[in-house]
């Protein structure tokens, strides 16, 4: 599960493409702009845009790819149970979470960073593990600090539903609780 | 609108749920946390005659409410829901937020303060008056209260049988843990609130011990400020939270302490001081110490099964002490449910599945590694942001990566020895083991923070005790150097970290600091 991002300026201003990106207007919304919200999200979102949500599918179908008995991160509504953790957070943070969201997806930081021209959620599964690789071992703190709240948010909202429980061999907690 | 009170009348516990107005309180002590420290010094404290009020900004949950899913317990028993972290991230931190703090989710491991560690405080931080025999009778007491005693090894879940093994195997030290538990069906999700009360946590012996001699107990209210009129410490201001979403109901609380005893555990209890003002000489918030957290997963033919039975029972401390200029580090377990196993495994896809998929033979092992007592060592910071919200930064030094990577190796080689076919690193480019000859690459892998996974469930420091009021917040009597009637009784006030699990050596600290605070106030 996330932790304390660093303060929005300091996150935006230690990476390489934060002045790119407060030219281009500096919004939350900015990363997202030209995401195509998939059809699969469901709402209501508490916090999350469809296209955040959208991200957060994308990223959850790399971080869990396809194999036999794991079921698809959106058969477990991953999108909405990070949303609703996303949800219980303090208001800045929520916005970090949002703004790290934006940045992942943005197309602009693709490009400059990974050689990848167009946004996370609409590039082929190898492009994105490439860029999920190169922000986990990245050299830039900041960038595998923010790898790392967005696989524990996916990683938690997947594993913590019982639906996951088989595939892994976890039985669950004994049964009647711990009331016998 | 005040609230009357009877001096050792009939007790009272309020939640967010029902609090639905402003109260105000005279009490002798307000004591603010009610984890290891707060619930020990409510119900001495209580027992003396005082009258006390008890501010808890967690939640009051019983064990109807454990249903042991990581789901519901993280967001609600757990500093903000689960998700606190160092500011970048590296280190994941695991503490307690509701009755009875820490001790509600522990993993229940009980050890008494190494009296080598007291001695150290004595000579290098100037503590007096802290040495074993004074102590003692308070480890004697509290161990009686709260049942702790050694669970039999062989009463070990296979998770621990890995580390008592492969111990055993090289000739390595090991020996059971005493627990604070009494009728434990070893179910293992002691993380998770008991759901049978068989730990004897703080929130079923010393919160309704404290209760029941008349404190007033309230849930879900934060203390805001505490205030100071002529050097003394003469209000504090809670706000009361709404249960399930924490958003302020616009009512207070408002506490006239004859004594404020702050309880908030190292990260709170530094914040609510910085932000009461009450910094006078740039002491508080450092010197926090969190025996940063290594762990090592490894997968063996046979189950483990370690999301079942008590989670931590085995100990090691073959290298507790590596010599002058290393930190050293003790070894331990960890349980194995699913989404605490999947937020902590390294790499992502098809590689990270690999290990989920084989979770039920997975043994995960950890190395806490030992802080605070290098020449030099300052630790980590606690600090305010901008929205009042904590913050806790921690620079891992080249000894603090040396100390992770050789209990990384020595966690890998036990589990080896005891059989495991794959240990897995948790670096996002996770390092595989198959035998040992294959330790080297755990010298070459990157060992930078958000490289590898790191924990703390151990956060000390903060409000350092000592003689020097220049260099430490309290005193060796655990009094604010500058404010006469404020306490702190809390892990933040240890000089240095433990070098064992540190709930004893909170409970034996308020145990034995109650004795003089509550003489006072008569």
């Amino acid at each position: 599960m996330p932790g304390e991002l660093e303060s929005r300026r300091s996150f935006i201003r230690k990476g390489i493409v934060g002045t790119a990106l407060l030219v281009a207007g500096g919004g939350v919304w900015v990363g997202t702009r030209r995401t195509r919200p998939d059809p699969a999200i469901r709402g209501p979102l508490q916090v999350l845009t469809p296209e955040e949500a959208t991200v957060i599918l994308a990223v959850a179908d790399r971080l869990v790819p396809p194999r036999r008995g794991f079921p698809r991160p959106v058969e477990v509504e991953v999108p909405r149970k990070v949303d609703a953790i996303v949800a219980m957070a303090q208001p800045a943070v929520r916005h970090e979470l949002r703004q790290l969201i934006g940045l992942f997806e943005s197309s602009l930081a693709g490009l400059v960073l990974d050689g990848l021209p167009g946004t996370f959620s609409g590039a082929s599964p190898e492009a994105q593990d490439r860029r999920l690789r190169d922000w986990a071992t990245s050299r830039i703190e900041v960038r595998r600090t923010g790898f790392r709240a967005l696989k524990k948010l996916v990683y938690a909202a997947y594993y913590a539903s019982p639906e996951t429980w088989p595939a892994v061999g976890y039985p669950g907690p004994p049964t009647g609780g711990g009331r016998r | 609108m005040a609230e009357s009170w009877r001096a050792n009348g009939p007790g009272r516990i309020l939640t967010g749920a029902e609090i639905s107005r402003d109260y105000e309180e005279r009490a002798d002590a307000c004591v603010i946390g009610s984890g290891a420290g707060g619930a020990t010094m409510a119900a001495r404290l209580a027992e003396m005659g005082a009258r006390v009020v008890l501010l808890e900004e967690g939640g009051l949950y019983t064990r109807d409410d454990f249903d042991m899913q990581e789901a519901t317990a993280y967001p609600r028993l757990y500093q903000e829901a689960g998700q606190r972290a160092t500011a970048d991230l590296a280190i994941a931190v695991l503490q307690g937020r509701c009755v009875g703090g820490g001790t509600t989710v522990n993993w229940t491991t009980s050890f008494r303060t190494p009296d080598r560690v007291l001695e150290h405080w004595r000579s290098a931080h100037g503590v007096e008056g802290l040495d074993p025999a004074t102590l003692a009778p308070h480890f004697d007491a509290v161990e009686q209260r709260l049942e702790i005693r050694e669970w039999p090894p062989a009463q070990a879940n296979a998770n621990n049988r890995v580390l008592w093994d492969g111990c055993g195997k090289l000739g390595w030290k090991r020996a059971p843990t005493r627990r604070n538990v009494s009728g434990c069906a070893n179910l293992g999700y002691c993380g998770m609130g008991c759901p049978i009360d068989a730990k004897r946590s703080m929130d079923v012996t010393y919160v309704p011990d404290a209760v029941k001699r008349g404190a007033h107990l309230y849930a879900n209210t934060r203390a805001v400020r505490i205030d100071l009129h002529r050097k003394r410490a003469s209000l504090v201001r809670a706000e009361v939270l709404e249960p399930g979403t924490d958003r302020p109901k616009g009512h207070t609380v408002l506490v006239k302490p004859k004594v404020v005893v702050l309880c908030g555990g190292a990260i709170n209890s530094p914040a609510l001081l910085l932000r009461s003002g009450l910094d006078f000489n740039g002491r508080i918030g450092r010197r926090t110490f969190l025996h940063p957290v290594v762990a090592s997963v490894a997968a063996f033919r046979q189950r483990i099964d370690g999301f079942y039975g008590a989670p931590q029972s085995i100990t090691s401390h073959q290298f507790a002490d590596r010599g002058p200029g290393k930190l050293g580090f003790f070894l331990e377990t960890a349980p194995v449910h699913p989404m605490l196993a999947a937020t902590s495994a390294g790499g992502f896809g098809a590689a990270h599945q690999e290990v989920m998929a084989r979770l039920g033979h997975v043994c995960a092992l950890i190395g806490i590694t030992i802080d605070g007592f290098l020449p030099g060592e300052e630790g980590g910071t606690v600090s305010l942001r901008k929205d009042g919200r904590a913050r806790l930064d921690y620079k891992l030094r080249p000894q603090h990566w040396e100390a992770l990577r050789e209990a990384n190796k020595a966690l890998a080689r036990i589990q080896l020895a005891a059989g495991a076919d794959t240990v897995w690193s948790l670096h996002e480019d996770p390092v595989v083991l198959r035998g040992e000859a294959d330790l080297a690459k755990l010298d070459r892998a990157p060992w930078r923070p958000v490289r590898v996974a790191l924990f703390t469930a151990h956060q000390m420091g903060g409000c350092a005790m000592g003689k020097d009021p220049d260099k430490s917040v309290v005193s060796s009597k655990l009094r604010h150097h500058q404010v006469d009637n404020l306490f702190v009784a809390d892990g933040s006030v240890f000089p240095t970290s433990l070098g064992v699990n540190p709930q004893e050596t909170i409970f034996a600290l308020a145990h034995w600091a109650a004795g003089h605070i509550g003489h006072n106030l008569r």
